[in-house]
């Protein structure tokens, strides 16, 4: 009854094939320099490991957590952009592979894993029974058990929906949207705090756990919409993402940007008035040694301009337009996961490092690498969904 | 009732006191047609009425202005320097006074009012702007000497070409309006 | 796909649609079954029951109030060192309230949310009164009201002095009033239409005159309802950052402050999440009684009731996350007087309090998991009080808890309420409902014209460009 094929015509088949080796080569020859970083300066390859890291693990859990999301809410932009969602969630287990140089520079990146720390450290020894490296992995295989069993779940539910049709499958992935949505939300707090906020193991702020999930909202709505503009150049996104589908995303988009803005106000402005020693450390780090000038280029360049840019309804509904901006949000979430990451280990002053561009590469290329290859492996829209019909009619024109 | 309308057409009293004809339909679908007709058809001094808002039957009156989205614009941008620059002067030029050893020009502390001014301000543009722009309040308007306008508010869409249109002629609308099977059409005195 | 599959696929499309309004209604139906409850029927024996109740309790009001301006805060239960008691707790607690009538009628409007049309009107009522019913507390909390006025204003006062622009009490001043003044025109902007169907339909004249006043002259005309259309756009765009502000200042009240259990840089997300929590089970609370009187099963249904039922669930979860991160980071701290302040709110004298607040907004609302729960009238309106209660428990534990044991042992102490200051936060409920009760006399307590947009014969057919 829709006048739109499904499947994946073998042309664009064939330009995925074709920007995957790209990226598979961009992310060896990143992975060669990291390296070769390693060798020559092992303290700072893992820094810079770090943060990429974080910036790419977000792409896999926003993912995953837009999808169920989307399962909850129902509306038509999580439809357009469910299979992008999909295949991002899928990436897992090369994220876990991924993992292993963290795993292994664990003492070199956590001031609080050496054991003489925590005896020689009040606080530190205070927090020992979380901040201990075993129990670190443990919570780490935690977040990676979760993550893994909901993304192949919730996918193998989409897959089987696709096939059969709507039931069971779409009440059954709504039955475990709503628990993994919670799941989701400890996670991504936990991981916030072990990985980013650990290290400064003095610092403590309660809101941290979201503001990361603020940071995962932008970047994954910025992703899926470049994704999704670029797959609009041939059938069938072509014709099944009209300008209401890219409005309502921009949209969301733009309410991600205001959360992210709003969560990170939030935070500074309590910090900055109570004027507490124990936690004006974290600031008084970004706001000295040149990091002053990465804050306000992340409060203008991630906050101002996409701002004024994303009020207008012309721009959010134009895909060159729309996709260039959320190329923007996504290098600004980069930059600000280096803000996040780096002051905690460059307190005297921003020290730029050719590691830092080549971790991103390495990390993000063989992540897109996967990604595209897990993307075409199923129709570009969910078939079996049965709200596909009123989404792809959504909206009049 | 129909009826007793299309008789007053014919025997009303002609004269400058014509405000112009309004044609009576019952569905929303009937209405957009209507108005895209009589657009097409050269009107330029024509509104279509409904109960609720029709985004189509506004479309096809192309011809009008929406200026309120500037309008919220300017109220926004006069807040947040109203806001901004009265905290600023306040405590900077006024009276600058040590307060817990914060700096006189506090910007963090000042964002809260400087945001709650910006929307205040761009909130009252929207309401009154629209307001202003849509000549409101009116409190008398020809078209209530019509009697069945009242159903304008309840289930009736009406299209209303007025008398001072260029094209207006009181016969040939007439027949115009007829030929577009609206319910009824009527004249409304000024 | 094969036809067969088709067919089911629709009728689960169907499904998601479900009912957000009754079968068999037309333009005229909608309007004259909402509009004469207010210009033809008699009020029913509730409504004058329920109009009594309310001024029995806001002749309290007066009396607390009266006896407050005369004697002074003395006849209060604060004292040192618990200075901020039932004002405080009363004023977050209403606020939070009305922040569901807000986001009803702007940020369900932005998601194209359609089942928020019948509840939005009532919402947004309440939200106004309930924002009448806090700003009592800063007016009266000093007990000398004209002293304040007297030193206040005008500005610069007699000492050249400006207001203290980076002290939180001073952006809640502009948040709350702001956010007043910015609900009242939204709510206003709504009901014009409305009110011009009124003034139309009304037979009496003194009803003919006011409506006809009020309505501005409304018409209808296809270029208006383009600027209308705009203009209410916009406003819910500007309202959906403005009720997000408004709780996060009322948290800045306390979390800029360095008092532990206050200071938390959770505390805005969480503030609005809670304020969205028991406005939605205040709105819930309301409209049960409602629907039943005035027999709007048809325009308040089941589905109505079931996504409120959802929406607390959620955001119930978002305030229990926000109990937990303070529990974790108040051990994570390492700091002696964070993590002190958790233990005494699980084990200190306040302890039962704390415990009926983690079973009210944490524990109870999972029942909501179930859809026989979300879909059964009365556990959806004992639910909605519970959290209600709840949602008032959270301020008092996050207020009196947080202040009762000082930095000093020597300067700990205890607070409990007196009976002027129960009768107080009574009179304030009582406040409400007369405020209530009053509006749905007066006013179409359903959006009219917006119900009309929701019938399928509203949707202009087939003319796309």
């Amino acid at each position: 009854m829709s006048a739109i094929p499904y499947n994946t015509p073998a042309e664009l088949l064939g330009e995925m094939d074709r920007t995957r080796s790209r990226w598979l080569l961009a992310g060896l020859l990143g992975l060669a320099a990291a390296a070769g970083g390693y060798f020559a300066d092992p303290q700072r390859f893992f820094q810079s490991y770090l943060y990429a890291y974080v910036f790419v693990f977000g792409l896999a859990m926003g993912s995953l957590a837009l999808t169920m999301l989307n399962h909850l809410t129902g509306g038509a932009w999580g439809i357009m952009i469910r299979r992008i969602l999909e295949a991002g969630s899928r990436t897992f287990p090369l994220l876990l592979i991924l993992f292993l140089p963290i795993a292994l520079g664990v003492f070199q990146i956590f001031p609080w894993a050496p054991h003489e720390v925590a005896e020689q450290d009040h606080l530190i020894h205070e927090k020992s029974a979380y901040l201990n490296v075993p129990f670190f992995f443990a919570r780490v295989a935690g977040y990676f058990l979760i993550c893994l069993f909901l993304s192949f779940r919730i996918s193998r539910l989409s897959a089987q929906q696709d096939e059969h049709g709507a039931e069971p499958y779409y009440t059954k992935l709504q039955r475990l949207s709503g628990p993994g949505i919670l799941l989701y939300g400890l996670t991504v707090t936990f991981f916030s705090i072990d990985l980013i906020m650990s290290l400064d193991p003095h610092w403590f702020s309660t809101i941290f756990g979201i503001l990361l999930l603020g940071c995962q909202g932008v970047s994954t709505f910025a992703f899926a919409i470049m994704v999704l503009v670029w797959l609009m150049r041939q059938r069938p996104m072509s014709e099944a993402v009209r300008s209401v589908h890219l409005h309502d995303l921009g949209k969301l988009m733009f309410a991600f940007v205001n959360l992210f803005a709003y969560f990170n106000f939030s935070q500074f402005l309590i910090i900055w008035s109570g004027n507490l020693p124990e936690e004006t450390t974290w600031y008084l780090k970004r706001t000295t040694g040149g990091w002053q000038y990465v804050s306000i280029a992340i409060m203008v360049l991630h906050f101002f301009v996409p701002f004024f840019l994303l009020l207008s309804r012309n721009l959010k509904r134009t895909p060159g337009k729309v996709s260039k901006v959320a190329g923007w949000l996504i290098f600004m979430q980069l930059v600000n996961a280096y803000w996040l990451v780096m002051p905690s280990f460059h307190e005297r002053g921003i020290h730029l490092h050719w590691l830092d561009a080549a971790t991103p590469l390495a990390i993000g290329g063989l992540w897109m690498w996967v990604f595209l290859g897990q993307l075409k492996q199923r129709p570009l829209l969910p078939v079996g969904d049965p709200m596909l019909e009123e989404a792809l009619h959504s909206g009049g024109h | 009732m129909a009826g007793e309308s299309m008789h007053s057409v014919e025997t009303a009293d002609a004269g400058p006191s014509l405000y112009g004809l309004l044609a009576e339909f019952d569905n929303p679908n009937d209405l957009v047609r209507a108005t895209r007709q009589a657009y097409a058809a050269g009107y330029r001094k024509l509104d279509a009425y409904s109960p609720y808002p029709v985004e189509e039957a506004w479309e096809a009156i192309p011809h009008h202005s929406n200026r309120v989205p500037l309008a919220v614009l300017c109220g926004a941008l006069a807040g947040m320097c109203a806001g901004f620059g009265l905290q600023t002067w306040a405590s900077t030029m006024y009276y600058p006074m040590n307060i817990g050893g914060r700096p006189d020009l506090s910007w963090p502390s000042f964002i809260p009012i400087t945001f709650e001014l910006a929307v205040l301000f761009a909130s009252f543009a929207a309401v009154f702007g629209m307001l202003m722009m849509n000549g409101l309040p009116q409190p008398y308007h020809p078209l209530f000497n019509s009697p069945r306008f009242a159903t304008a508010s309840r289930d009736r869409f009406f299209l209303c070409i007025e008398a001072q249109d260029p094209l207006f002629d009181r016969q040939d609308t007439l027949r115009f309006l007829a030929s577009l099977e609206p319910r009824e059409v009527a004249e409304v005195e000024n | 796909m094969e036809n067969t599959s088709t067919v089911k696929e629709l009728s689960l499309a169907e499904r998601e649609r479900a009912a957000v309004i009754g079968p068999g209604h037309t333009f005229a139906t909608i309007t004259d079954k909402i509009a004469s409850i207010v210009l033809h029927e008699p009020s029913p024996a509730s409504w004058w029951l329920g109009l009594l109740i309310g001024l029995t309790l806001l002749s309290g009001l007066g009396l607390s109030v009266g006896y407050l301006l005369f004697k002074g805060t003395g006849i209060w239960g604060i004292n040192i060192p618990v200075g901020w008691g039932f004002a405080i707790i009363n004023f977050v607690w209403w606020i939070g309230i009305g922040h569901a009538g807000t986001l009803i009628s702007a940020i369900l409007l932005l998601l194209k949310q359609r089942w928020r049309t019948s509840i939005n009107r009532f919402a947004e009522a309440m939200t106004l009164f309930a924002v009448a019913c806090a700003a009592i507390f800063p007016v009266i909390h000093t007990g000398r009201p004209w002293l304040a006025a007297y030193w206040l204003f005008p500005y610069p006062n007699t000492m050249a002095l400006m207001p203290q622009f980076r002290s939180p009490l001073m952006w809640d001043v502009f948040a709350v009033s702001t956010y007043g003044t910015v609900s009242l025109l939204f709510w206003y902007v709504g009901l014009i239409p409305d009110l011009a169907t009124l003034r139309d339909r009304a037979t009496a004249k003194f009803q003919k005159i006011a409506y006809g006043i009020l309505s501005l002259g409304w018409r209808g005309s296809a270029v208006h309802w383009h600027r209308y259309e705009t203009a209410s756009l916009l406003l819910a765009g500007l309202a959906t950052p403005l009720v997000l502000s408004v709780h996060t200042i009322v948290s800045f009240d306390f979390a800029v402050s360095v008092i532990p259990g206050w200071h938390a840089t959770i505390f805005p997300p969480y503030f609005v999440a809670g304020a969205i929590f028991s406005g939605f089970a205040m709105v819930v609370t309301l409209s049960i009684p409602i629907r039943a009187i005035y027999g709007l099963q048809d325009f308040i249904t089941l589905k109505h009731l079931e996504n409120m039922a959802k929406v607390m669930l959620a955001t119930g979860w978002i305030v229990f996350y926000g109990y937990l991160m303070e529990i974790f980071i108040a051990w994570y701290s390492g700091n002696e007087y964070e993590r002190y302040m958790m233990i005494n709110r699980q084990m200190g004298p306040y302890a039962p309090f704390y415990w009926a607040l983690i079973f009210c907004n944490g524990i109870a609302p999972q029942i909501f998991w179930w859809k026989k729960a979300r879909t059964s009238i009365p556990i959806l309106f004992i639910m909605s009080i519970v959290i209600n209660i709840g949602m008032w428990l959270e301020r008092f534990i996050i207020v009196v808890t947080s202040l009762h044991r000082d930095f000093l042992p020597s300067s700990w102490g205890m607070y409990w309420p007196t009976i002027w200051d129960w009768m107080t936060y009574a009179g304030t409920l009582g406040l409400f409902l007369t405020l209530f009760f009053l509006f749905i006399r007066v006013l179409p307590m359903i959006s009219i014209f917006e119900m009309r947009t929701i019938i399928p014969q509203a949707k202009v057919a087939g003319v796309h460009k």
